[in-house]
């Protein structure tokens, strides 16, 4: 009788947990049909316009098969010879690296200061430099755009690089990681003599790898893909940047599908070679916007 | 001088003005001395070198242009000779609501919100729900899924209106090829707005994926552990657990979403053609035509104001509405 009841538990307790593992099972195929389905809808269309941008004009206009029947490097080769466009890479390039280099240097040195100084006023600053936020940029675009005029950057790539010196999110963001850096470590190489520039290069900066890393790539890549700003400052097509050159083909060449196709890759492949080596630090940086808030 | 002569050490830095008024010596000499001694310190110089052009930066390319704004908007602004233009009071913003095409641009805009909250937050919650509570894989599918976002919206706009050609494009193609008809996408008045609201859901949903779903791993597992132990099934686990707790996460999310949409730009305006009319005219649109095509200034400017007023209302809310009234 003991006996029995013990083999009837554990018989029913398989049963049990067979039905929660099948259940389990059965839950967990359904979130990876679901994830599946999302992957291949944020795929497919890059998929197609590889293929397209291979394909003769004739044929990506009439066929509809995903791989090109005769395959044809036509469609670059009138991008770079009728669009300028390695002049544009070569300006999206140098706005979009000094730009990354300065936005580094000033919030981790900015982020630094209000994480680790004190100083009178120091909350007041804080606050109205993080107002700024809050400013929508159609707001300044005209006076900026002025000012830019009068100082004689208009239609130049200084234009685009002067506005972004400083940015006030890079700011936050890295005072938020400066202020978990212990003040012991900066009092313990101030006994052994290091300078304040010293500190900031040899220590903190290095601590701030993780961070900046992650401020790098939004950055640079915010300002790859800027359109609105360099639409109102940049005018002559030798000066324009790659998005600039690509919403042109939209009026220049409106029915060069094989060109579009063409010059949409080549500004989407840097960025995902960029992202395949960098996308670790995106999503932490992003994952940590929503738990900070 | 007999006053001052009990500290006689300190004395000289004020030695000129005490005669004037010798009641305030002592707080100037601890001033100066407080000051002689600030100056001393390393960290002082560091953080001057630092904050000085700091402070000159944002002065000249933020916060004068934003005061600027305030002058634009309430002049006639004259190109030539900035400095001459007179001041017309409400003027511009009486011309702005008397221009049609404002209506247009703000229903459009608030459209366009409503649209990509109810299709964003929805689609984003079931992904994310997925995503963190899948077993293997979930950073190949965080990847992916985030794939779209850091892609140039430019080069995105001009591959969907590719796809999107009613004659040659490729998803009308795939209809034909299920025997549905054609579609108008983008180039019909009627479809144009809708179509383009799911392009940029399609663009910007990774984003929301990665932060909802890291609001959700950041839900301690000893409650949802708790809640399972006292026989709450999933969907009451979903709804008495996760979706609560979430709330922070959420409202961050909707006043990012909301106030993304009603800047809209680059996205409706590479999207657009003349056979939609002017169902994609959004705000921004209108600023930047008003602006740089019609040279009205002022008008645009009053439009830009407008705008900052009510992101400005949505920010007060949040702040309102994330405080907390728990915690975990």
């Amino acid at each position: 009788m003991q006996l029995l009841s013990t083999t009837e538990v554990a018989r029913a307790d398989r049963r049990a947990k067979g039905r929660r593992a099948s259940s389990k099972f059965i839950s967990q195929s359904l979130m990876h049909v679901v994830l599946l389905a999302i992957s291949f809808l944020a795929l497919a269309p890059f998929i197609w316009s590889i293929f397209a941008s291979f394909k003769p004009f004739k044929e990506l206009v009439s066929s509809q098969d995903l791989l090109p029947h005769t395959w044809t490097l036509n469609s670059y080769r009138e991008i770079f010879t009728r669009a300028h466009f390695l002049d544009a890479a070569q300006n999206s390039l140098i706005a979009a690296v000094s730009v990354t280099i300065a936005t580094l240097l000033t919030s981790s040195a900015v982020g630094y200061v209000f994480a680790k100084y004190r100083f009178w006023g120091k909350d007041l600053l804080f606050t109205i430099l993080l107002s700024t936020l809050m400013v929508p940029f159609s707001v300044i675009l005209i006076p900026l755009y002025i000012r830019i005029a009068d100082i004689g950057l208009a239609n130049s790539l200084g234009g685009i690089i002067i506005t972004g010196l400083w940015s006030t999110f890079g700011i936050f963001m890295m005072r938020q990681f400066m202020e978990t850096i212990p003040f012991d470590l900066l009092d313990a190489a101030r006994i052994d003599g290091a300078s304040e520039w010293r500190i900031f290069f040899g220590i903190v900066i290095p601590l701030a790898t993780a961070p900046l890393a992650a401020l790098g790539v939004f950055t640079f890549l915010g300002n790859w893909d800027s359109y609105l700003w360099p639409l109102v400052v940049l005018n002559s097509p030798e000066k324009q940047t790659i998005p600039l050159i690509l919403a042109g083909l939209r009026s220049l060449y409106w029915t060069r599908y094989d060109m579009w196709a063409a010059g949409s890759m080549l500004t989407v492949v840097p960025v995902l070679i960029i992202y395949a080596f960098a996308s670790k630090w995106f999503i932490r940086g992003i994952a940590m916007t929503g738990i900070k808030g | 001088m007999d006053k001052s002569g009990l500290k006689p050490t300190k004395l000289r830095a004020g030695a000129l003005d005490q005669q004037k008024q010798p009641r305030a010596l002592p707080q100037r000499i601890g001033w100066k001395v407080s000051l002689r001694k600030t100056l001393r310190k390393p960290q002082f110089w560091f953080g001057a070198t630092i904050l000085l052009p700091t402070a000159i930066w944002y002065w000249v390319f933020s916060f004068q242009p934003i005061l600027t704004a305030f002058w634009i908007a309430s002049v006639r602004f004259k190109l030539l000779a900035p400095a001459s233009s007179p001041f017309v009071g409400l003027d511009n913003f009486r011309d702005l609501f008397a221009n049609p095409l404002f209506m247009v641009a703000v229903s459009n805009t608030l459209y366009w919100a409503v649209l990509a909250f109810c299709l964003m937050l929805p689609i984003s919650m079931i992904v994310s729900l997925c995503l963190a509570n899948v077993a293997r894989g979930r950073r190949i599918y965080q990847f992916i899924v985030f794939i779209p976002v850091v892609i140039s919206l430019v080069a995105i706009s001009l591959l969907f209106r590719m796809l999107m050609d009613p004659d040659v494009g490729q998803f009308n193609h795939l209809l034909n090829s299920f025997g549905i008809p054609s579609f108008g996408w983008l180039s019909d008045s009627a479809t144009a707005l809708p179509t383009a609201v799911v392009i940029g859901v399609w663009k910007g949903i990774g984003f929301y994926v990665i932060v909802l779903t890291a609001g959700m791993l950041n839900i301690p597992t000893e409650l949802q552990d708790a809640a399972r132990v006292d026989g709450a099934n999933e969907w009451q686990r979903f709804w008495k657990i996760t979706l609560p707790l979430l709330s922070h996460t959420l409202v961050l999310v909707t006043v990012l979403l909301i106030i993304g949409s009603l800047q809209e730009f680059t996205l409706p305006q590479l999207l657009r053609s003349s056979s939609a009319n002017q169902s994609l005219y959004m705000l921004n649109i209108l600023i930047y035509e008003e602006a740089f095509q019609n040279l009205h200034f002022g008008i645009a400017t009053a439009a830009a104001l407008l705008q900052f007023v009510f992101i400005l209302l949505i920010s007060l809310l949040q702040i309102k509405l994330i405080r907390p009234k728990w915690s975990y």
